[in-house]
C-alpha cells in the first residue's frame, strides 16, 4: 500500500502541499540509556511519505541503536515513536503488529539459515499477514523480482554471495509492503565489489518512491537519492541538511571534519 | 546354540521391552525437553529455577533410585499401585527429558540471538519466532546428541529389573542363570545390542544428512 501511495504522491508532488498526515514516521525526544551510557540522546525526527533520509556519522555514535528503537526492536528509555500518527511507545500497543509495518534491513543481513530465499521472504506473508499459500508465494516472488533475485528463489542463504543475501534481506523487508523501510548500513559488511548490486537495488526502490531511512556511508549514493542527510554523533543529531550542503559547506565543525575524511576515503577507492 | 531357540520368547519379550521403553523415553523426552529448554531460556527466573531443580534431580540421582521413588514412594503416599511398566515409561521419559533439555538449550543458544532479532523484525511474535525460526535450526543441530541419548537409554533399561520389569539384558541374565551357558548367551545378547544400536545410529546419520541446511556444514 505504502509504495503505491508513494507512486501517486510523486505524480502530484509540487502541486499538493505536504500535510501532517503525510508524515510516515516520527520520533520525539527519543533517548536510549544503558546504565551510565547514553547511546541515543534526545533525538527528534520526521520522515514524510516517499522521503529518503540518510543518517551518517562515526561508528559507535548510536546510529544502529537509534534505528532499532524506531523499529521497536529495542525499547527506548524515553521519548515517543509514531508510525502514521499512531504512538508505538505507549503501553498496550501490539508491537508485533507495529513491527510488521516497518521493514528492517540489517548490517549483517541475518537471513533465516534454514529457509530458501523464497522461504525467507514468504515467512512474514504466511505467518504474520496470514495470506493463503498461493498469494504469499506470488507476492514473495514479486519481491524477489524487484531485487532481481527471482532466479535464486530456491537457494539457501549459505549458497548465495553476500550481495545476493542482502538483496534477499531487502526483499524480505519490502514484501509485506511496510510503511517505511529502515536500513542499518546495508552495504558495510559486504566486500567492496558486492556493494554495487545492493546500491542498485536501493536506487530502484528510491525511484519507486519507497519511504526509507538509511544509515550509510555510501556518499555518491547519498548525494543521488537522499532528500536530507543527518549527521549523527555521540547519540544525537548534530546537523541536518540537504546533501548538497554537506558536500559543499557543512555548518558544524564536526561534520566538516567527518565529511573531509569520508570524501578523501571515497576518492581513494 | 539351540537352547537360545527354547528361550526365544523370553529374549524377544525382553528386547521388545527395551525398545518400547527407549523409544517412548526418547520421544516423550524430546517433547518435554523442548518445553523445558524454552521455559529455561524464555520463562523468567522462577520457571527456570524450577526447571533447574528438575534437571538436577534427574541427572544427579541414579535411575534405580528414581524408579524406586516412582514405584514405591509416590504410590505409597496416595495408597495406590502403579503398573511397573508404566512407571518405567514415565521415569525414562522424565529422565531423558532432563538430559535432552541440556542438548536442546545448547543448540537454541547456538542459533544466535540475531535470528530472534531478525524474526521479530518481520513482525513475528516471540512464540512464532521460536516455532518457525529458532527450533527448526536448533533441532537439526541436536540430532547427533539425540543419537547418543538413544544409545545410552537402550543400555540403561536393565535398571527396570529393580521394579520387576524384564528388559533384554535381564532376560539374558535369567537364561544364563538357568542354563549356565554364560559365554553364548551374553555374546549373542551383545551382538544383538550392537546390531540394533548401529542400525539406529545409521538412521540418525541419514536423517541428519537429509535435513541438514544446504551450504552449512557442522563437524560432528
Amino acid at each position: 500500500m505504502a509504495r503505491h501511495m508513494g507512486e501517486q504522491k510523486k505524480e502530484t508532488v509540487g502541486t499538493v502541499e505536504r500535510k501532517m498526515t503525510d508524515i510516515v514516521m516520527e520520533c520525539r525526544n527519543l533517548s536510549k540509556i544503558y546504565g551510565k551510557i547514553i547511546a541515543v540522546k534526545d533525538v527528534s525526527l520526521k520522515i514524510g511519505e516517499g522521503e529518503i533520509k540518510l543518517i551518517f556519522g562515526p561508528s559507535g555514535s548510536g546510529k544502529s541503536t537509534f534505528l532499532r528503537c524506531l523499529a521497536m526492536l529495542i525499547k527506548p528509555t524515553k521519548g515517543e515513536v509514531f508510525l502514521r500518527g499512531e504512538c508505538l511507545t505507549k503501553s498496550g500497543v501490539d508491537l508485533n503488529k507495529a513491527r510488521a509495518r516497518i521493514g528492517f534491513v540489517f548490517q549483517h543481513i541475518w537471513l533465516f539459515h534454514h529457509l530458501t530465499a523464497l522461504g525467507n521472504v514468504e515467512l512474514a506473508l504466511r505467518r504474520v499477514l496470514k495470506l493463503p499459500k498461493k498469494e504469499a508465494r506470488e507476492r514473495a516472488m514479486q519481491a524477489l523480482r524487484e531485487v532481481k533475485m527471482e532466479k535464486w528463489a530456491h537457494h539457501y542463504p549459505a549458497q548465495l554471495s553476500g550481495g545476493q543475501q542482502q538483496r534477499v534481506g531487502i526483499a524480505r523487508a519490502l514484501a509485506r509492503n511496510p510503511d517505511i523501510i529502515l536500513l542499518d548500513e546495508p552495504t558495510s559488511a559486504l566486500d567492496p565489489e558486492l556493494t554495487g548490486e545492493v546500491i542498485d537495488t536501493l536506487r530502484d526502490l528510491a525511484k519507486k518512491g519507497t519511504t526509507m531511512l538509511i544509515v550509510s556511508h555510501e556518499m555518491p549514493f547519498a548525494r543521488e537519492v537522499a532528500d536530507e542527510m543527518i549527521f549523527f554523533d555521540e547519540g544525537a543529531i548534530v546537523e541536518t541538511e540537504p546533501p548538497e550542503i554537506f558536500f559543499t559547506n557543512p555548518r558544524s565543525e564536526r561534520a566538516k571534519i567527518f565529511m573531509a575524511r569520508l570524501i578523501k576515503r571515497t576518492r581513494r577507492e | 546354540m539351540e537352547f537360545l531357540v527354547k528361550y526365544f520368547g523370553l529374549l524377544l519379550g525382553g528386547f521388545i521391552t527395551t525398545v518400547e521403553v527407549t523409544m517412548f523415553g526418547v520421544l516423550v523426552g524430546l517433547a518435554l525437553g523442548i518445553l523445558l529448554a524454552i521455559g529455561d531460556i524464555y520463562g523468567g527466573r522462577i520457571v527456570s529455577t524450577i526447571i533447574r531443580f528438575y534437571v538436577e534431580f534427574f541427572r544427579g540421582s541414579p535411575i534405580i533410585i528414581q524408579l524406586f521413588i516412582f514405584y514405591f514412594t509416590i504410590p505409597d503416599l496416595f495408597h495406590t499401585l502403579i503398573d511397573p511398566f508404566v512407571v518405567g515409561l514415565l521415569v525414562f521419559s522424565l529422565n531423558s527429558a532432563a538430559y535432552q533439555k541440556g542438548y536442546i538449550k545448547g543448540a537454541m543458544e547456538a542459533v544466535y540471538e540475531d535470528q530472534m532479532t531478525a524474526a521479530l523484525s518481520i513482525g513475528l511474535s516471540k512464540a512464532k519466532a521460536i516455532f518457525y525460526v529458532i527450533l527448526p535450526q536448533a533441532l537439526r543441530l541436536v540430532i547427533p546428541a539425540w543419537g547418543n541419548e538413544f544409545c545410552s537409554l537402550t543400555k540403561s533399561t536393565s535398571a527396570l529389573l529393580v521394579i520387576g520389569v524384564r528388559d533384554f539384558t535381564s532376560a539374558a541374565k535369567t537364561i544364563a542363570g538357568q542354563t549356565w551357558r554364560n559365554l553364548e548367551t551374553y555374546t549373542f545378547t551383545a551382538i544383538i545390542y550392537l546390531i540394533w544400536i548401529s542400525a539406529v545410529m545409521k538412521i540418525s546419520d541419514i536423517v541428519y544428512e537429509k535435513v541438514k541446511i544446504p551450504g552449512i556444514e557442522i563437524s560432528t
